[in-house]
């Protein structure tokens, strides 16, 4: 909303300079949020909340000033004298629509240009002079926040006005030209023929003040709010008018307006006025408040004094009638947002300033917080990450819906169902996330294009599987991705990325004291074949980790050893992750280590040999730990060696070698049998 | 015979001390107390003597050879010492290789002030609440006092799922939600992810907020001031002043806007905030009547406050980051000064 300094001015003679005054209108909650030169005048551009459409008039920020400021407001005043003749004849079918409608017809003008103060002010408040008829409509339109509409009398048919919803009139050319689709329930002026107007939003052309124009009839009208916004959103179309009215406009200035626009136009463009026609079924009855004195200053937390309170009231227009200890309170017709208790304390707090407020601290019994265990989950990941050397991304909660079929998932996989955004920015970002890593691939795309060769990042945030009716089961999920370059870290040892990330998930499911392994079967489609795996707890897949489907990577234009890993549901973390520690005590005898070469076949996994020596089940055997693969001369081609260290202990006693010996020997016998191995020579 | 071992004693002294390695040390050792050492051989002489004199010279001779058994350990040692620092010497690596660990990673400086926030909060004993971020427009506008069709709606650009579900527009939902399970008093926070349709150089259309609430008998505007003062000279120090301005939202009354002087120019004028020295952080308020009646609370009986917090403006005040785009950007070069 733009306001002239200038024109404020005749309102209220006040002393403040425009950066003063600013300051007040600012701190009153009128946020000015530009203040700009315009010839020799000063235009504010205001913020005007939603509740206060009084302050969207020159006249309703005038009035608030006078309140602030304590100073006298000069008010428009109209009259119209020598009527001639009746009023137009208005019908207002839906009356729940239109509260209000009055009109007046004003006989010989003759169009022409404005004076230049009229166009002047209407420039500086950003609407562009046209003639005169309609200058004035939109000078009042500031002035007073009413909006008008003149419409050329002798092209409405039958020279009535009728209010009525559209029915199956479906289409209507606004005065802008358009041809515009309507719904039934829309609001429109009609005369005894057609449309004429779309209530409350802007006239037709059928009916347009012309230069031509000899008489016309002049609306000053109130329109339900909720009905003109529902049809300035559905016409995609919002106007002056229908920025005002769908806000509330003030159903007692309409006649103010109305005389106050036929006067400005018998002024200045000439002609005679008729009689007043009114139809105002309703008329406003102020509702009464009723607010204990009391609780403005409890709910507040200051004393203020009644004096203070009704000077105050009274100042913004408020009735007042004090009831002992109660206050009664009627709002002015402009202040429909007022309703209850609550309102009134806000004036008188927003006059007092709330600079004047103390700070205090509320008075609460002590009491103990309960932790949130997932959130408290969430930060001890999130720092394991961060000491593994993976930092943490946050992207858009949105997919590239295209993704999702780039991906191997299968038919029946929930995380095709995706849930739409029904007006996204970007064709990329219309589909709600049903999976971390794609976004993460991304990341490291653009980093690796700004140079970076070694990339680790992870997110956790949610991601939305649908749950029917548009809602959607929200999991917590984590994903990581790691870029290895081994170019660059020649001195480290080489091997796979996947053994990294791996270790990093051991040391994090350990430190969480929850018990994993790892499944060769069912990790994700978008993984490696044959480099991938799921994290299980017992037989529950809780996560996977993997080399980067190749296809995958082609898809985000990766190419290096990129591996990925996820958990699927932190929360579902929480049972396991909560497990009490309970202690065990040192043993007392000291262990003995045997070291074990194997031959085996390539396919022997790490983990079945290890599950086989952990099978005999002796009460001895304490630890079985890996500590070399080796492949090569002078092992055949398609075997490998594998070597492990054994730990055993007696809780009992020290062991004797023959009885290490004993169980050793039934390890590698079951090993030679079991798995093909071989003792390596 | 006394003159001979003070000879050989002043002699070996003189040789052990300048002695220079601990070979010559093995050497001094073989030569005086070896099998036919000087001393050594002395002491073979000690049978042709008389008892008397075996006693006296016997006596002398052990002096004379603990003597210089005391030298050439004394010396051994020093060698010893000075030839381990040679040889460590020589064992240098370069120090200044990086070492072979991997280098901690970063968290999102979203995260950072979450975590700096909410501890703040936990330590008033308030308790961390969440919501869903595919919202329903009842928890999301309606029981927060928008009702459809009112113009407060186009405060908030939404992203729509359909006529009933959206994205959420602000975490507030959580206000209604947690107090449809819960009777006062109340002393909540709730982080998470907002959705805004709005994209541009100072908008991103995903960004982070922390919603705060508190009901209770008796909680008073004032109370609402000072928690935030507090919470605001903890993040950004106690001489950063606060004002608040009127402002409206539909589920507070009195509601507010809060500033805070600015942290860039210490309230002289910058171009941060617009030569006014406050920069606007939050909205809050009184929670309205409105919103306990659908949540079932006896408005005549509770008050509370509520306030909402964004995240990545307090990350832009805090760090100086001039860009908000930059957040979900994920730039290493952007996360590396976290």
């Amino acid at each position: 909303m733009k306001a002239s300094y200038n024109w404020l001015k005749e309102f209220v003679d006040f002393k403040e300079m425009p950066e003063e005054l600013a300051h007040i209108l600012t701190m009153a909650g009128l946020e000015v949020e530009l203040i700009e030169k315009a010839g020799n005048d000063i235009i504010f551009d205001i913020g005007v909340t939603p509740n206060r459409s009084d302050w969207l008039s020159m006249r309703g920020i005038a009035r608030e000033i006078s309140a602030i400021l304590n100073l006298p407001m000069k008010d428009i005043t109209a009259s119209i004298t020598n009527e001639i003749g009746e009023g137009p004849v208005v019908e207002i079918e839906d009356a729940a629509l239109c509260p209000r409608y009055s009109s007046r017809i004003i006989k010989g003008v003759k169009p022409g240009p404005s004076p230049e103060w009229l166009s002047k002010k209407l420039e500086s408040c950003g609407i562009r002079p046209t003639s005169n008829i309609v200058d004035i409509t939109n000078y009042v339109l500031l002035e007073i926040g009413q909006p008008m509409h003149a419409f050329d009398l002798d092209k409405l048919a039958g020279k009535k006005i009728i209010v009525k919803q559209a029915g199956d009139a479906n289409k209507f050319t606004t005065l802008d030209g358009e041809e515009r689709k309507i719904s039934k329930e829309t609001l429109l002026i009609w005369d005894v023929e057609k449309p004429v107007a779309i209530a409350g939003v802007m006239g037709g052309g059928n009916t347009e003040v012309s230069d031509a124009t000899l008489n016309i009839l002049l609306e000053s009208a109130n329109f339900l709010p909720s009905s003109v916004r529902r049809t300035s959103r559905t016409l995609g179309l919002s106007s002056e008018s229908s920025y005002r009215f769908e806000r509330g406009v003030d159903k007692e200035a309409v006649i103010l307006a109305l005389d106050r626009a036929a006067e400005l136009i018998v002024e200045f463009a000439g002609g005679e006025v008729t009689n007043i026609t009114d139809k105002y079924p309703e008329p406003f009855e102020a509702r009464e408040i009723v607010v204990p004195f009391k609780k403005i200053n409890s709910l507040i937390g200051i004393d203020i004094e009644e004096d203070f309170i009704i000077k105050t009231l009274l100042s913004l227009g408020f009735v007042i009638e004090r009831r002992g200890e109660l206050l009664s309170i009627m709002p002015p017709s402009y202040r429909e947002d007022a309703e209850r208790d609550i309102d009134i304390i806000e004036e008188v707090a927003r006059i007092y300033g709330y600079d004047k407020m103390p700070s205090t601290l509320p008075e609460m019994q002590m009491s103990s917080p309960t932790e949130h265990k997932l959130q408290e989950l969430v930060k001890k990941l999130k720092i394991s990450m961060v000491k593994s050397g993976f930092s943490e991304a946050i992207n858009y909660s949105f997919l590239n819906p295209e993704i999702i079929d780039q991906l191997n998932l299968a038919q029946d996989d929930r995380r095709r169902e995706l849930i739409y955004v029904r007006n996204p920015l970007r064709k990329e970002e219309s589909a709600m996330r049903t999976i971390i890593i794609p976004a993460l691939l991304n990341n490291v795309n653009t980093n690796i294009k700004r140079g970076e060769k070694t990339l680790r990042f992870f997110e956790i945030s949610k991601v939305f599987l649908s749950a029917g009716k548009n809602l959607a089961d929200e999991i917590t999920q984590l994903g990581a991705v790691y870029l290895k370059d081994n170019a660059t870290s020649l001195w480290q040892t080489k091997h796979e990325g996947f053994y990294d990330l791996k270790g990093v998930f051991e040391s994090i499911f350990k430190d969480l004291k929850i018990k994993v392994t790892f499944s060769a079967s069912q990790a994700e489609p978008y993984m490696h074949p044959a480099k991938s795996c799921a994290i299980l707890i017992g037989d529950n897949k809780i996560g996977s980790i993997g080399t980067l489907h190749p296809a995958v990577a082609d898809i985000f234009n990766l190419k290096g050893d990129i591996t990925i890993a996820e958990i699927d549901d932190i929360e579902g973390l929480l049972d396991a992750a909560s497990s009490k520690i309970c202690f065990t005590s040192l043993p007392k005898f000291p262990s003995v280590e045997r070291d074990i070469a194997l031959v085996v076949n390539d396919d022997v996994t790490v983990s079945s040999v290890e599950k086989e020596i952990r099978g005999i089940g002796s009460d001895i055997l304490e630890d079985v730990t890996l500590f070399d693969i080796y492949k090569g001369k002078p092992i055949a081609k398609d075997k490998k060696s594998l070597a492990f260290s054994i730990r055993y202990r007696s809780l009992e006693k020290t062991l004797t070698d023959n009885e290490v010996d004993e169980v050793h020997a039934v390890i590698l016998k079951r090993l030679q049998d079991n798995l093909n191995a071989e003792l390596r020579s | 015979m006394h003159n001979d071992l003070d000879v050989i004693k002043s002699k070996a002294g003189e040789e052990i001390a300048s002695a220079s390695g601990l070979k010559d040390i093995h050497d001094l050792k073989v030569k005086y107390l070896g099998k036919k050492g000087l001393i050594t051989t002395q002491l073979k002489t000690l049978g042709a003597l008389s008892r008397e004199e075996k006693k006296e010279f016997g006596k002398v001779l052990n002096e004379c050879k603990n003597h210089i058994q005391d030298l050439l350990n004394k010396q051994e040692a020093i060698l010893k010492t000075s030839e381990l620092d040679i040889s460590l010497k020589t064992q240098n690596i370069d120090v200044t290789v990086p070492g072979s660990s991997v280098p901690f990673g970063h968290l999102h400086p979203v995260t950072l002030v979450f975590d700096e926030i909410i501890s703040i909060f936990l330590s008033l004993g308030f308790t961390v609440e969440e919501g869903p971020e595919i919202e329903e427009d009842f928890y999301n506008f309606e029981a927060l006092n928008f009702p459809k069709d009112h113009p407060a709606r186009d405060m908030q650009d939404t992203f729509f799922i359909c006529e009933d579900v959206v994205l959420r527009t602000h975490t507030s939902p959580v206000q209604v939600r947690v107090m449809e399970k819960n009777a006062p008093p109340l002393r909540v926070i709730a982080p998470g992810k907002v959705y805004r349709c709005d994209s541009d150089v100072s908008h991103i259309p995903m960004f982070h907020q922390l919603e705060g609430f508190m009901v209770d008998k008796n909680i008073r505007m004032t109370d609402l001031k000072g928690i935030l003062e507090l919470v605001v000279h903890r993040i950004f120090g106690p001489n950063t002043s606060i004002r608040l301005r009127p402002s409206f939202f539909p589920f507070t009354e009195p509601s507010v806007e809060i500033d805070i002087s600015c942290v860039i120019c210490k309230g002289s004028g910058c171009n941060v905030c617009q030569t006014t020295g406050w920069i606007e952080i939050l909205g809050a308020g009184m929670i309205n009547p409105r919103v306990y009646e659908k949540a079932g609370y006896d408005p005549d009986k509770y008050t509370g406050f509520a306030f909402g917090l964004g995240i990545e403006r307090v990350a832009m005040l805090k760090y100086g980051i001039n860009d908000v785009r930059l957040f979900p950007e994920n730039d290493m070069r952007f996360l590396k000064q976290f």
